[in-house]
């Protein structure tokens, strides 16, 4: 679910992330920024696992791999992602993993155990967090996964800042010799802004195993197994001392002021503009915080001395606010702390330019107007439906919920009477009206997993999930339902491509992230060969043939799977542009009103002409599929030709 | 110097992204400062888009409420649910008269609210509104996912960005790939005509 390249054209000239023109200025997104300053740091592996905000670093690495002579890899998930990048930089090479907030919790185990026996080769991991759940199910801050794991975290406000804190976090990483977390958030991954372009480098290091640091043998069991711990706390002791005096975080204070605020990462931005706009720059000190693990505290107590008041601005979690009421104990007790904690700020969501700027002025004793728009927005409200999120036209996924429905009617009765446990991915999107028919989806891979509980305690489910989903983090799952002989029922929607990220290649793909030929792994094999009872491959756009195999899936006693297989609409008309495909259309005299195309199957190309009474397609949406023509009863939708 | 801001606003697949960008890169080029904010969650699906762009003294990627100097609105309800947040009193609206209907109203829980009472509403903020056809130009020009490009020739013809025609087709020729250019081209003509008639 994310910017793709069906909106970015790309760039003939050459992209600016590898222009080798040092001191030019470039449009790039926060993403992109990123991807530079890792350029810039001499990187040498790149790994990934798509999801949004964070897919950018990844698209661009993919586009830019093979001309600068990089590895990049869209990793199975998160955790070999970062395993990967883990194996070059004990081999003292530079490495670059990204992935959505969430993605950590994948990798997390494999990122303790980095920031436990140390890194070689600079490693920095990007977790770009999602305030406000843009597009995700939780807006986790993972800023505590950096705390609570002994692993400097450093935040950006813009992609300036993002591209110059990659660079610097290479060399932090190397000096402290521990992996570096470089935290994002939706509004500056997606931001787009001027960069100053920096040197690019190559890094010509040999590639070896470091033994010494890394090998139980050479180093010692009892030194690695045990001394972990002890060295990784004193590593963020001394870090926090280099935070103090870093340029990552710049204090402006005169000593006048009796309001002060601490801005970390992207907050930074809203205090700014509040502050021009209640020309209230010589009135308000303001720490811009760009390290928010360790805190800088020094830094910190001198501005808390200082002043009488203090808003602390930061997203989603008031992560650093706590640390600040605990520094506030010993550096000035009196302060009066403003922040999501005491109930200024909203506790949870993103912060806006309207809140800050209603806090400040709070502060300042000053005064805002009200929202004076406030009935208008009400009346916009009323009239305007909030457009519902749906799967696209012709989206096979939609023809396969609407055969997934005839067919549990028609062997269990009623649609209700079985769960349907879906899972992350456009195809989780079936819950939406008019299919309305998914009941739960967790995390990656989890329909599989709950679906064998219930199954275990005597209720019905199915569990439905998509191809890419399905290779990271399905098939242990699908292993423990044929061990425990869980006759669980699988639906694999499948459309060959990681589409709600951006369609990028996953391992049925038979390509890599760089656009070489590669093996395709295939999820009917995968599934025989675990021991699934009952598999079968339909076409998702045959309606009648889909059902059919859903029957049977149904009916099968034994763990049995239909893999509901065609490629992604979108992808399908990005290969055929500039030809776009032929829109189908509904015959005037035969249509007779009743709806029933729109009601049950709600394609967004489909539409109703009240006046006349008739259905109609939209020829600039309509993707040609035909679905809908299966769907209607009269037979009054039709191709060109038919 | 002055800060211009405008606000785009309309749905997944419409190619709003690309006019973001499109007069960013042009900004750059004129070595202004520039700041761009997206919001486009589940964008592919269908689902309402918006590109926040402030040219000059800018930090935030989002406009305030009611400090837009224009709004770019490529589809006639997106349009009007966010010009009476975003669009300052008395700033431009550009509007395409294309209505994309969302689910709700496809499968009929919801009808799409009349054209008139859109406007109506999107008038209490400014009287100055250009309605026009894009995606009927676009086809003209050649393909629908033009439309893009069409909003953003009215955007131009209308001189609120602090630069012309002539800065921002040079940046589409260097970004835009050969084989679409020509389309492009058509289509930011018939939008700029298309303002200057509205």
């Amino acid at each position: 679910m994310s910017l793709n390249k069906w909106f970015t054209l790309s760039y003939p000239m050459s992209n600016p992330v590898t222009r080798d023109s040092p001191g030019e200025t470039v449009l790039l997104m926060g993403n992109e920024a990123i991807v530079r300053g890792a350029l810039e740091a001499g990187v040498r592996i790149a790994t990934s696992y798509p999801g949004t905000p964070a897919s950018e670093i990844g698209n661009t690495l993919a586009e830019i791999a093979k001309e600068v002579g990089i590895h990049f890899e869209w990793s199975t998930n998160e955790k070999v992602a970062f395993e990967v990048a883990y194996g070059a930089s004990m081999c003292n090479q530079r490495g670059l993993v990204s992935m959505k907030h969430v993605g950590l919790n994948v990798a997390l185990d494999i990122m303790e155990m980095a920031a436990l026996r140390g890194v070689k080769g600079g490693l920095v991991f990007v977790s770009a967090d999602d305030p406000s759940q843009h597009s995700s199910g939780q807006e986790q801050d993972q800023r505590w996964l950096a705390k609570q794991n002994c692993v400097p975290a450093i935040e950006p406000s813009d992609p300036q800042d993002a591209k110059d804190f990659t660079v610097y976090a290479y060399e932090l990483s190397e000096k402290y010799k521990l992996p570096v977390m470089l935290r994002t958030v939706t509004r500056i991954s997606h931001m787009r802004s001027d960069v100053k372009l920096g040197k690019l480098q190559k890094l010509d290091r040999e590639a070896k195993f470091d033994f010494d640091q890394f090998s139980y043998v050479v180093a010692g069991f009892n030194k690695l197994f045990y001394g972990g711990e002890k060295e990784a706390n004193e590593k963020i002791a001394k870090i926090k001392e280099e935070f103090d005096i870093s340029p990552l975080n710049k204090l402006t204070m005169t000593g006048r002021e009796k309001v002060g605020v601490i801005a970390a990462g992207q907050t930074y931005n809203y205090v700014m503009e509040t502050l021009v706009k209640l020309g209230a720059e010589e009135k308000v000190a303001v720490l811009k915080l760009g390290t928010s693990n360790p805190l800088p505290e020094g830094l910190i107590s001198r501005l808390l001395k200082g002043v009488e008041k203090v808003l602390v601005t930061e997203e989603p979690d008031p992560f650093v606010e706590l640390h600040i009421k605990a520094l506030a104990k010993d550096a000035n007790p009196g302060v009066t702390l403003y922040g999501r904690i005491n109930g200024k700020l909203p506790s949870e969501g993103e912060l806006m330019p309207m809140i800050v700027d209603a806090v400040i002025a709070e502060m300042l004793g000053e005064k805002l107007p009200q929202n004076p728009r406030g009935d208008l927005e009400n009346e916009a409200k009323d009239m305007i439906f909030s457009r519902m999120l749906t799967v696209c036209a012709g989206c096979p996924h939609r023809s396969s919920i609407y055969a997934l429905k005839r067919a549990v009617k028609a062997v269990k009765g009623d649609i209700h009477k079985v769960v349907i446990n879906g899972d992350i991915g456009c195809y989780g999107l079936a819950w939406a009206p008019p299919m309305s028919y998914e009941d739960t989806y967790f995390c990656m891979g989890a329909s599989l997993g709950v679906s064998q509980g219930m199954n275990q305690v005597g209720v019905d489910s199915i569990a439905w999930i998509g191809d890419g989903t399905f290779f990271h983090a399905a098939i242990p799952a699908l292993m423990n339902a044929v061990q425990t002989k869980t006759n669980i029922k699988v639906v694999v929607a499948d459309n060959s491509v990681t589409a709600m990220t951006g369609f990028q290649p996953n391992p049925q793909s038979g390509k890599t992230a760089m656009g070489e030929p590669t093996k395709s792994v295939s999820i009917e094999a995968i599934a025989k060969a675990v021991g699934v009872d009952h598999i079968e491959v339909t076409d998702a756009y045959d309606t009648k043939a889909t059902e059919a195999a859903f029957r049977r899936m149904l009916q099968t006693d034994g763990v049995a799977m239909v893999v509901s297989r065609r490629i992604c609409a979108t992808e399908a008309i990005r290969k055929m542009r500039p030809k776009r495909p032929i829109p189908y259309k509904v015959d005037e005299s035969k249509c007779v009103g009743c709806k029933l195309c729109l009601s049950t199957f709600g394609c967004p190309g489909l539409n109703f002409d009240e006046e006349r009474k008739k259905a109609s397609i939209d020829p600039t949406i309509c993707m040609g599929c035909g679905v809908c023509s299966q769907v209607c009863s009269t037979g009054c939708i039709h191709g060109r030709d038919t | 110097m002055k800060t211009t801001r405008v606000v785009i606003a309309g749905v997944g697949g419409q190619g709003t992204l690309l006019a973001t960008r499109l007069i960013a890169e042009t900004a750059i080029k004129q070595g202004l400062h520039v700041r761009i904010g997206e919001t486009y969650g589940m964008a592919q699906r269908g689902g309402p888009v918006m590109g926040h762009i402030q040219i000059g003294e800018a930090y935030s990627p989002q406009i305030r409420p009611g400090e837009a100097d224009a709004l770019l609105g490529f589809e006639l309800a997106e349009a009007t649910r966010r010009g009476v947040t975003y669009l300052r009193q008395g700033g431009l609206a550009i509007v395409n008269s294309k209505k994309i209907p969302p689910v709700e109203v496809i499968s009929g829980m919801r009808r799409y609210p009349r054209e008139k009472d859109l406007l109506r509403l999107l008038g209490q903020v400014s009287s100055k509104i250009a309605v026009l056809d894009a995606t009927s130009l676009a086809v003209k020009a050649g393909d629908p996912i033009a439309t893009n490009i069409v909003m953003l020739g009215a955007l131009t013809a209308s001189n609120v960005l602090p630069f012309g025609e002539k800065e921002i087709t040079a940046v589409m020729k260097e970004s835009i790939p050969t084989r679409f250019l020509d389309l492009n081209m058509r289509a930011f003509k018939l939008g700029a005509n298309a303002f200057k008639k509205a």
